[in-house]
């Protein structure tokens, strides 16, 4: 493999997603300009300007028409992907941290961080006028104190629910139109840094701090599997290909603050490659110089990006001797 | 994919670069499905050089939405950028290699290592006394069985006090090669164990050899041969090894050697008889040798 590497930020990468098609690669990063990158050669088609602060995550509409970013900044944007103008700007009273369009792409979820004695929120808006949006939620509930802080979130099938993961590592399952917790899956003992769909979206791979990532049936948050590792998971994905190639990516490493008091050899940033069903460890990639932040496959499964701590990025297509490669029973 | 890559410019185009002190054009090559575009520059320690970057032109069939993307202008930082990737913020990366692991991890395998090391270490160290595994006698799985048998067998103090001596059926064992119980699972320098004081025991022993019977033989003639010495000495016992110091480069003598015998009081016997003894019109001179720790 011949990776691209992507440098277009200047901090350590926070989220990167590729949109529906695989065209086009969205990254965010601590510094305040998300970016938009043409996954094919790594030509940088533009940033999005307008942040002030670091931006947490990021999400694309289906049809690559609108993008949004989450930032500490204390606001939300949407942009229009084409231009990189940024539609709206809606303040908030605290950090945003985690966004996610829907899958019809007629709403957006985001939750907000708990500080400044504001409680940790997770909110529902409605964005089927992009022109006009008015920040006035159509479902609004307070996360905290019941439960700790939102980090991320996603939504379910049909956009009936959407599931947030939390500080303390549980992940929890929101009914849209009440705003009441539908299930609580209690599995990971630490902040859950990731959560990621499975490409038909039954599935749901959460990577926790706690050294492990757990795939779950997103409909009633069973926990099907764990993958277990020596190193806190920054993220893990799931093949689109996995009828055929049931595997999946987990990139972590120390963290960052630990990784000067011990040596390089140890650091441990590669991305792994398990088994989606036997939970073993199948394949390694070397590359980063820090801790993978974010990890995603290419929406055909052809090959896959990693966003580090080290502000890079870099874009891999798979060699043949990964579709060769059989799972040794 | 750009591969740039940067040739320096001999001393010679330096200087005539100083006094021309103009660039060539870049220069773009196009052929069938790759492009070559060589540019030149000047660094920052001003000298020149020559940009190569080799691109692959390929043709993908892809969607609608994916073209049209495709010829969207370039916004925000990007703006300014040709089209293409740009090669400050794109580069191409070496080669990875996924690299596969086929059997079990790696580090598991070096913890294995590690924990089987420490097991090793740990055997020898404990040994039960009724079954004599490497486990605490406490902890051994046959203890109810063996127990009370050793006991009606020996009484309790002989099995407390004899542990080597064990079960009928397993031979004794020599307590000097495993040190005895008493200094089992105790350091014990090697000067300091059982066969120390006998300076390079097994040395000699390796050596057949016995330095304490071992006569110096110096004055010997230059055309001396092991043989001849051999005839020499031999009347007086017998001899384990003859040592005589030859010139590496001319093969002859260096005029001393060394005889060992087999017995004390041959070597004895040869000084007293031969030195002093004229030989091959030299005077011998016949000593014992010094340990040759000592030399």
């Amino acid at each position: 493999m011949k990776p691209i590497m992507l440098h277009g930020h200047e901090r350590s990468i926070t989220q990167i997603k590729f949109n529906r098609e695989g065209d086009l690669l969205f990254s965010a990063s601590k510094d305040p300009k998300p970016n938009v990158w043409y996954s094919i050669n790594g030509e940088r088609l533009g940033t999005f300007d307008g942040h002030s602060g670091t931006v947490w995550s990021l999400d694309v509409k289906w049809d690559t028409s609108l993008f949004v970013t989450g930032s500490a900044d204390q606001t939300m944007r949407i942009w229009d992907v084409e231009t990189g103008v940024s539609l709206e700007c809606l303040e908030q009273k605290t950090s945003v941290r985690g966004v996610s369009f829907s899958y019809s792409g007629t709403m957006i979820a985001y939750t907000t961080d708990k500080m400044m004695g504001q409680n940790s929120e997770l909110i529902i808006i409605d964005v089927r006028e992009p022109n006009d949006i008015d920040g006035t939620p159509i479902m609004r509930t307070q996360v905290t104190p019941n439960n700790s802080k939102a980090l991320s979130v996603l939504w379910g099938p049909l956009d009936e629910f959407v599931v947030t993961g939390h500080e303390d590592g549980s992940v929890i399952k929101w009914d849209m139109r009440t705003g009441k917790i539908m299930e609580i899956g209690q599995e990971h003992t630490k902040q859950i840094k990731d959560m990621q769909l499975s490409h038909d979206g039954m599935m749901l791979i959460t990577a926790s701090k706690d050294t492990t990532a757990r795939l779950w049936d997103i409909t009633d948050l069973e926990a099907l599997k764990q993958y277990k590792t020596d190193r806190p998971v920054n993220s893990a994905a799931i093949t689109p290909l996995v009828d055929k190639y049931p595997h999946v990516v987990m990139g972590g490493g120390q963290e960052a603050m630990d990784v000067t008091t011990t040596s390089s050899k140890i650091g441990k940033f590669d991305a792994r490659f398990f088994h989606l069903v036997f939970e073993e460890e199948f394949a390694r990639v070397k590359g980063h110089f820090g801790p993978i932040n974010s990890i995603c496959f290419h929406p055909n499964g052809r090959g896959y990006a990693s966003g580090g701590e080290d502000g890079y990025i870099r874009v891999h297509v798979f060699d043949d001797s990964y579709y060769q490669f059989r799972f040794d029973f | 994919m750009s591969v740039a890559e940067e040739v320096k410019s001999s001393w010679a185009d330096e200087v005539e670069e100083v006094e021309g002190g103009s660039l060539p054009p870049p220069v773009e090559k196009s052929d069938g499905n790759s492009k070559t575009i060589t540019e030149y520059s000047f660094n920052e320690e001003g000298k020149k050089i020559k940009i190569t970057s080799h691109y692959r032109i390929e043709k993908h069939r892809v969607a609608r939405q994916i073209a049209k993307r495709k010829t969207w202008t370039k916004y925000g930082l990007s703006k300014n950028d040709k089209p293409g990737p740009n090669p400050a913020t794109t580069i191409t990366a070496e080669d990875v290699f996924m690299h596969f692991l086929t059997n079990k991890e790696e580090e598991q395998i070096d913890q294995e290592d590690l924990k089987k090391k420490l097991l090793d270490q740990q055997k020898g160290q404990v040994k039960c006394r009724l079954c004599k595994e490497d486990h605490w006698t406490k902890r051994c799985p046959y203890k109810d069985k063996l127990e009370p048998l050793r006991t009606s067998l020996y009484g309790e103090e002989k099995v407390e006090d004899e542990p080597q001596q064990g079960t009928p059926g397993v031979p004794p064992v020599d307590k000097t090669k495993l040190g005895g119980p008493g200094t089992q699972g105790k350091y014990v320098p090697p000067s300091m164990r059982d066969g120390g004081s006998k300076k390079g025991e097994s040395m000699m022993s390796a050596r057949g050899r016995d330095e304490t019977a071992t006569v110096r033989v110096t004055n010997l003639s230059e055309n001396t041969r092991e043989q001849d010495l051999q005839e020499l000495f031999r009347s007086f016992g017998d001899i384990s090894r003859i040592f005589l110091a030859k010139d590496k480069n001319t093969g002859q003598s260096k005029g001393f050697a060394f005889i060992n015998f087999k017995k004390r009081e041959h070597a004895a016997i040869a000084i007293q008889y031969l030195n002093g003894y004229g030989y091959d019109h030299l005077i011998l001179s016949v000593e014992w040798a010094k340990p040759s720790g000592t030399q």
